[in-house]
């Protein structure tokens, strides 16, 4: 290895060959080539300051008698170590000295670092770049055009220069953060001043410069150019305020549309004097999209326009933007009265309605995952990115600020402060803060400064990180860090950020609550209700008291609990009702809290828990059940578990049971365990949007077809012992548990079947028509009647066999040869029409098929009579005006209302009868499915199919949403707004869209109804 | 609290105020009031004031009845006519009706108006209207001997009447609008006998709508003091004109008006266009809404400067829309106005439509059919049906019936509020069927 590959290595150049072909190049010929290196040394990314050099020199030869001086007291040579710091961060900026070397004095030693400039010397220095008088009130650039743009750019590059190197110099680059941004945004600003001066001087060319002379114009800064706290490179948000001066001589000649007008000319001049394309590049884009209505709003407008649009127009959104609002450029006095005329509706603005849901809707767009690719190398939208610690600094100045005036700074790491002086954030907390964000914010600094482009991503190549992790330590550190360890240390800051917001917005809240540590902030207890309160906690003071008692004691689950409650609270205030949530989750929590199974889940599997603490704030029938039956709160950590049993694996558990348990009443009691075991993960698994409704509808039936098959054999094994049976029954499905549309609650409508064994004698067949009766009503029983120990919070399987032929009248069993002669000598067209959904669910596969061979004919005629039509077509509107309840509204009844699910189902039955004769695909048991067959078959018009289908699968859906959040089953679309809240959420809403969902449910089925009017009554 | 609120409460004090009226209205206009005692009006401001829903015509059904008004504050506004000078007074502010959980309630019309004003801000306009609302000063609230009602005087249009009634009355009401903020652009004596026209300034369309409720308050007041009563029926007699509410909309974006082009026919802009062939082609959908009683369509087609048939045109007094004659120079003026429209409409839902329909236009872009230039009610039903003018719905029957079958109406009123008007206004229909009327009378009986 020779002697320079060596000195490379440890001056920390990376690339070698390409920096020992850079060291032959005739520009450095002459230098001692250690010296240069140990120079270069100095450099964050070496390899970058060597090749900047020999352009720098290529293109600057004079620049050579600035690589370094000779100390005059040592006679050592002394490097310039400004410049070589310089051209290892910046390749934008060396590419600046190029272009233009007169501007190498900057990194003269003579001239040293120099101090923070201030505004002041910024705005005067780059006003005298355009031949602008500084002193002049509104003053007016000699230079215009791109001669302008030259002078005003280079300078304020000039400056930037400067500014890099006393950021460069600063021996701790977090602590020089904030000061760096403060510049950043004074010089924006100064430009604006500038290009403003420039501005004047062209739009006076063609409007009369005394008319512009009478025109004020403010530029309030946005976003981190008005909180001072800028980046190197970004977008410049302002807006632009114009008022006419009634002082000035030619103001009599303007109006204030006139003085709008001439606004507008200077704020487009001004953004072409900063932005549009030149030979010296632009500096940054001017963004006025934040102005009032946005892209279509006008570009500049009087105070008073504002403030009209603000008090009657402005959304929660435009109020948080003004927070960072401050005048950065043009008329001072002008930009004060705006900002103190906006100011007291920034504040009233958490008074207004929404401000919990709009608070929510923006932890909900933080929180989102952002869809980048790239996501996991964003420093700033990423995860534990910026974003994150601004947002928690935000959050807490608009919860905490209305009431506390010295919470309000606009700059981030001011505000963390003020936030830490008046006690909402605890201190170590807030230097944690303070530190990560200052961390953050060096990273995205310097990773811009390279090439002065706007980027927030983490650079991937090894050399680039080492770079960064070198600029992180400052002019003075000593080892070089690898790529690696930045890495791991952007990775730590990023998790902690993540923790940090729930620990500084949610762990005071249980320091209050539980009187934690007092190194953690002390919140009031208002203040501690203030946030849960904005979190959407109704009853604050009862949350106050679950916390408590959650967090209270020395047990492990309390530790645990005080450990993750801060996170918990958040995601149960994603719920619809967390106060229902929390008081549910300390239920569970008491009822399983001990187990260890249940603490590990909680710490160890994050998904889990997020989707426990979602049930429990968004459904009463999970929580209900998860009460009783905790232990099935470890299927939320294995998605596996929430795909619902099939109807085989249950009968098999089923089976194995009964062969267990001699005694009926025992054996029945575990079927219906697992029926109910079942209904809870199929509610699980449906409130986590697992399943389909169409699945949800099928694993519900499979579930009580497992329970009525389970109760056949218990009630068989009773009524039919061994040598005592006579008959053989079955069990046939009816109405929608035979199309296996049903939801959670639904009766089972089912008729009874049975056929009397071969070679009975003739006196036998009453005997086995009465075992038959006995069986059925015992299987009935089995199902309903209590059981010992009870079954807590058990939704029974009520048998209702109304549907047989005479209804309530007829005969509750018949033999299968009954049924024959029934329905061939009586039958009605209501009883064909009920056997459409007729589907065998529990009992011999022999019987099964002699059943639907019987029921066929009948339920597909050959032809049906104009009569039977109209005896369909009367019951429906009979039924209409009878069976809705009460004072119901029948265009908010799902099942009998207007466009509801018996609408739709009833005219697809009608199509049935007509047709499933001649046409086999239509004979199916299941509402959709005979839908689309007859829509196939030209029988609907497509659109008209369309709208049935909405309406029907969302009236199902809504029946469902109800039992989940209520507990209760109920055919009506609530009105109250939480519930409709909650039940629009369930059927896959946005939060905040429950009068919308109302209006579209509303619509739809009114859109339905006409056409089954149509369609259905004719 | 904010400060508006604020302003309302010191105002209270200062002013000893004693009752403050509470209102609003029901689904057909007619305002509904609630006294409340000073001390309450704070807390109807935080939790708004709860009433029975129920009761109210149209706004809610029995299973759902509990309902919150919460006053308005910047519409607070002493009642001249109550209270003695300068104490106990008496004051009103408009409500919007709320649910239970405090959102606005569907049902609400003022909501369904401010729905279609928002609608249009997020389209960038703001919305203006000028209603010139005609009525009938008439001796009782009983008709005469024959059977007619006895209107105060016999004059006719812009008549000046000596020591007449009408006179007096009208400067009574104007001063009194006056007072209650109201600006009054004009006023004459109309057509019919004892019929008066008042035009108020343009406002806000929300502003206008309540200041109309306001209005017609005013109006009855000051007649019962003069001894007289003021009607708004829409035809209350077969031989004189009816009371119609002509307005005239405009769209403003930011400061400049958006139906103004100079140098385009007729100086209206695409927008305008737009705006005017949305509102013919829904007229005979929301004409249920605008002319909501079966008396209105007695006006409708009781001939007259009445309008029968969805037509524009510039000038034509026969047409549905009108574009005023163009002043030059005033192109912040630029409007154009509906005629078809009674003045017993409820304000709110009315404008809700017509705006929602303009809206609808500019929105889909709409093409504006050519303008009639005839009288459209001397044309031949065929050359109408040529021409595209189609009838306007002849009966409450009928416009129920089109607006029945109208997703435009559904979606500007909402669904709540569509079956609440329709089940209110199949009822009337049907009532009304079951009357036997003087003509069948007088018609029949001698001869039958």
């Amino acid at each position: 290895m020779s002697s320079l590959t060596r000195t490379l290595i440890s001056r920390g150049f990376s690339d070698l060959e390409m920096c020992e072909r850079f060291l032959g190049f005739p520009e450095l010929a002459g230098l001692d080539t250690v010296e240069l290196l140990d120079a270069l040394s100095v450099a964050d990314n070496p390899d970058m300051a060597l090749q900047s050099l020999v352009r720098l020199l290529s293109a600057a030869p004079q620049g050579r008698r600035l690589l370094g001086h000779v100390d005059p007291d040592t006679e050592d040579r002394v490097p310039n170590t400004p410049l070589f710091r310089l051209l290892g961060a910046s390749e934008a900026l060396a590419d600046f000295l190029m272009r233009h070397p007169h501007n190498l004095d900057v990194v003269d030693p003579a001239a040293g670092p120099g101090a923070w400039a201030t505004a002041g010397e910024l705005r005067d220095s780059l006003l005298r770049a355009v031949g602008a008088d500084p002193s002049s009130g509104r003053p007016v650039a000699q230079l215009t055009g791109a001669e302008a743009r030259m002078a005003l750019r280079s300078q304020y590059r000039r400056h930037l220069c400067e500014l890099a190197l006393r950021d460069l110099a600063a021996p701790s680059p977090q602590d020089a953060m904030p000061l760096v941004g403060a510049e950043l945004a004074d010089l924006a600003g100064a430009a604006l001043d500038g290009a403003l001066a420039v501005a004047r001087a062209e739009v006076g060319a063609t409007a009369g410069a005394e008319n512009v002379a009478a025109v004020r114009l403010a530029v309030i800064g946005m976003g981190k150019c008005g909180a001072r706290e800028l980046n190197y490179i970004s977008d410049v948000d302002v807006m632009y305020v114009v008022a006419l001066d009634t002082d000035a001589p030619a103001a009599g000649g303007l109006d204030e549309s006139g003085a709008v007008r001439i606004g507008n000319a200077l704020a487009s001049a001004l953004s072409r004097a900063i932005y549009a394309p030149d030979r010296e590049p632009g500096l940054w884009e001017v963004d006025a999209n934040l102005r009032p209505e946005g892209k279509d709003g006008q570009l500049v407008r009087t105070l008073d326009s504002y403030l009209a649009y603000y008090q009657r127009w402005a959304q929660s959104w435009e109020f948080q933007a003004l927070l960072k609002a401050r005048t950065v450029a043009g008329d001072p006095e002008l930009g004060q009265e705006f900002e103190a005329a906006v100011s007291p509706l920034i504040w009233a603005s958490s008074e207004r309605d929404g401000f919990v849901e709009s608070v929510q809707a923006m932890r909900r767009r933080v929180t989102a995952n952002i869809p980048d690719a790239d996501a996991d190398r964003q420093i700033k939208l990423g995860k534990g990115g910026l974003r994150d610690v601004e947002f928690t600094v935000q959050l807490l100045q608009l919860v905490h600020g209305k009431s506390d005036p010295r919470i309000r700074p606009r700059a981030t790491t001011a505000a963390i402060e003020a936030l830490t002086k008046a006690g909402f954030i605890g201190r170590t907390d807030a230097a944690l803060l303070f530190n990560h964000y200052t961390y953050l914010r060096v990273l995205e600094h310097r990773i811009q400064l390279v090439h002065m482009r706007r980027t927030h991503a983490m650079p991937t190549a090894p050399a680039q990180l080492r770079a960064l992790a070198r600029a992180l330590q400052g002019p003075n550190g000593s080892k070089r860090p690898s790529a690696e360890s930045l890495e791991a240390d952007w990775a730590k800051v990023k998790r902690s950020v993540r923790s940090l917001h729930e620990r500084i917005f949610y762990r005071p809240i249980l320091a209050t609550a539980a009187h934690l540590s007092a190194e953690d902030a002390a919140l009031s207890t208002d203040a501690a209700r203030a946030r849960l309160a904005a979190l959407g906690y109704r009853d604050a003071a009862g949350a106050t008291r679950h916390i408590e008692a959650l967090t209270a004691g020395v047990s492990r689950r309390a530790a645990l609990q005080r450990q993750l409650l801060p996170v918990l609270l958040g995601w149960l205030a994603d719920g619809v009702d967390p106060d229902a949530g929390l008081l549910a989750f300390r239920r569970v929590s008491d009822a399983l809290g001990t187990s260890h199974w249940y603490l590990g889940m909680l710490r160890d599997h994050q998904a889990a828990a997020e989707r426990l603490c979602h049930l429990l704030s968004s459904s009463r029938l999970v929580s209900d059940l998860l009460e009783v039956s905790p232990e099935a709160t470890a299927w939320l950590g294995n998605s596996k578990e929430l795909v619902p049993l099939s109807f085989e694996a249950q009968w098999t558990e089923i089976q194995a049971k009964l062969s267990r348990h001699s005694d009926p009443m025992d054996a029945i009691r575990l079927v219906r365990l697992l029926r109910q075991r079942e209904i809870l993960r199929i509610a699980i698994a449906d409130s986590c949007g697992l399943l389909e409704p169409d699945q949800v509808s099928a694993a519900l039936s499979d579930a009580d077809r497992a329970a009525v098959l389970g109760a056949l054999h218990v009630a068989e094994s009773e009524v039919q012992p061994a040598g005592e049976k006579l008959t053989d029954v079955l069990v046939v499905a009816m109405g929608r548990q035979g199309g296996r549309e049903i939801g959670y609650g639904s009766d089972a409508d089912v008729l009874f079947v049975h056929r009397p064994l071969a070679g009975l004698g003739d006196g036998q067949a009453e005997a086995a028509n009465q075992q038959a009766k006995a069986l059925v009503q015992r299987l009935t029983a089995l199902l309903t009647a209590p059981v010992r120990p009870a079954i807590q919070a058990e939704r029974v399987l009520a048998i209702d066999a109304d549907l047989r032929p005479e209804g309530r009248s007829g005969p509750l069993v018949r033999s299968l040869d009954a049924y024959a002669e029934y329905y061939a000598r009586w039958s009605s067209a209501w009883e064909a029409q009920a056997l459409l959904r007729a589907r065998p669910m529990a009992g011999s596969d022999d019987l099964a098929a002699a059943f639907t061979a019987m029921a066929d004919p009948v339920r597909y005629p050959a032809a049906i009579s104009a009569e039977d039509v109209l005896e369909i077509k009367r019951i429906k509107a009979r039924m209409e005006s009878e069976r809705l309840p009460r004072g119901a509204d029948p265009a908010r009844h799902v099942k009998l209302g207007r466009g509801g699910l018996s609408d739709v189902e009833w005219l697809v039955q009608l199509l049935q009868l007509q047709h499933a004769h001649a046409h086999p695909e239509l004979r199916t048991t299941q509402t959709l499915q005979a839908l689309h067959a007859a829509l196939d078959l030209g029988l609907l018009a497509a659109e008209d199919a369309e709208q049935l289908e909405a309406a029907w699968r969302l009236a199902g859906r809504i029946r469902n949403a109800n039992v989940l959040w209520t507990g209760k089953t109920s055919d009506l679309l609530p009105s109250a707004r939480r519930d409709l809240e909650a039940v629009a959420r369930s059927c896959g809403h946005e939060p905040g869209s429950a009068a919308a969902f109302e209006e579209e449910y509303l619509g739809l089925t009114r859109r339905a109804r006409a056409v089954f009017e149509r369609l259905f009554y004719g | 609290m904010n400060r508006q609120q604020e302003f309302v409460l010191r105002t209270i004090e200062e002013r000893d105020v004693r009752f403050v009226r509470l209102w609003f209205t029901d689904v057909v206009g007619s305002l509904k009031s609630v006294a409340l005692a000073p001390a309450e009006v704070e807390g109807a401001f935080e939790e708004g004031l709860g009433f029975d829903g129920s009761a109210i015509e149209g706004l809610a059904r029995v299973f759902e009845s509990d309902m919150l008004a919460q006053p308005d504050p910047s519409t607070f506004q002493i009642l001249p006519w109550r209270g003695n000078g300068k104490s106990e007074q008496t004051s009103r502010m408009f409500c919007d009706v709320l649910t239970p959980d405090g959102e606005p309630s569907a049902a609400d019309p003022r909501n369904v108006l401010k729905r279609t004003l928002a609608k249009a801000a997020d389209m960038g306009f703001t919305c203006y209207t000028h209603p010139e609302i005609e009525f009938y000063l008439l001796k009782s609230d009983k008709p005469g001997p024959d059977g007619v009602p006895v209107p105060v005087d016999q004059a006719g249009y812009f008549d000046h009447v000596p020591g007449g009634v009408a006179q007096d009355f009208r400067r009574t009401a104007v001063t009194m609008l006056e007072d209650v903020g109201i600006s009054v652009e004009f006023s004459h004596h109309e057509g019919g006998p004892g019929q008066n026209e008042i035009d108020l300034r343009y406002a806000d369309a929300l502003q206008t709508a309540d200041n109309i409720m306001t209005f017609r308050t005013v109006i009855r007041e000051v007649a019962i003091q003069q001894g007289t009563y003021a009607t708004f029926m829409p035809k209350p007699f077969s031989d004189h004109p009816g009371s119609g509410m002509h307005t005239h909309f405009s769209l403003f974006e930011g400061d400049s008006n958006a139906f103004h082009e100079p140098g385009a026919e007729y100086q209206l802009s695409k927008t305008a266009r737009q705006f005017m062939a949305g509102i013919l082609k829904h007229a005979p959908e929301f004409t249920a809404v605008t002319n909501q009683f079966v008396n209105s369509y007695k006006r409708l087609w009781g001939g007259g400067e009445a309008p029968s048939y969805v037509s524009w045109g510039h000038n034509n007094r026969s047409a549905l829309m009108r574009v005023p004659l163009y002043k030059p120079g005033k192109g912040q003026a630029a409007r154009l106005e509906y005629r078809g429209i009674d003045s017993a409409a409820n304000p709110y839902l009315a404008y809700a439509v017509l705006l929602g329909a303009g809206l609808k236009g500019i929105e889909e872009g709409y093409e504006l059919p050519p303008a009639a230039v005839e009288d459209v009610s001397l044309l031949t039903s065929a050359e109408r049906r040529l021409m595209g003018h189609d009838p306007l719905p002849s009966s409450l029957h009928d416009a129920v019936r089109q607006m029945e079958e109208s997703e435009f109406m559904a979606q500007v009123l909402g669904e709540q509020v569509f079956e609440n008007f329709l089940r209110n206004k199949r009822d009337e229909w049907q009532e009304y069927r079951l009357q036997v009327t003087p003509y069948e009378i007088n018609r029949y009986l001698g001869v039958l």
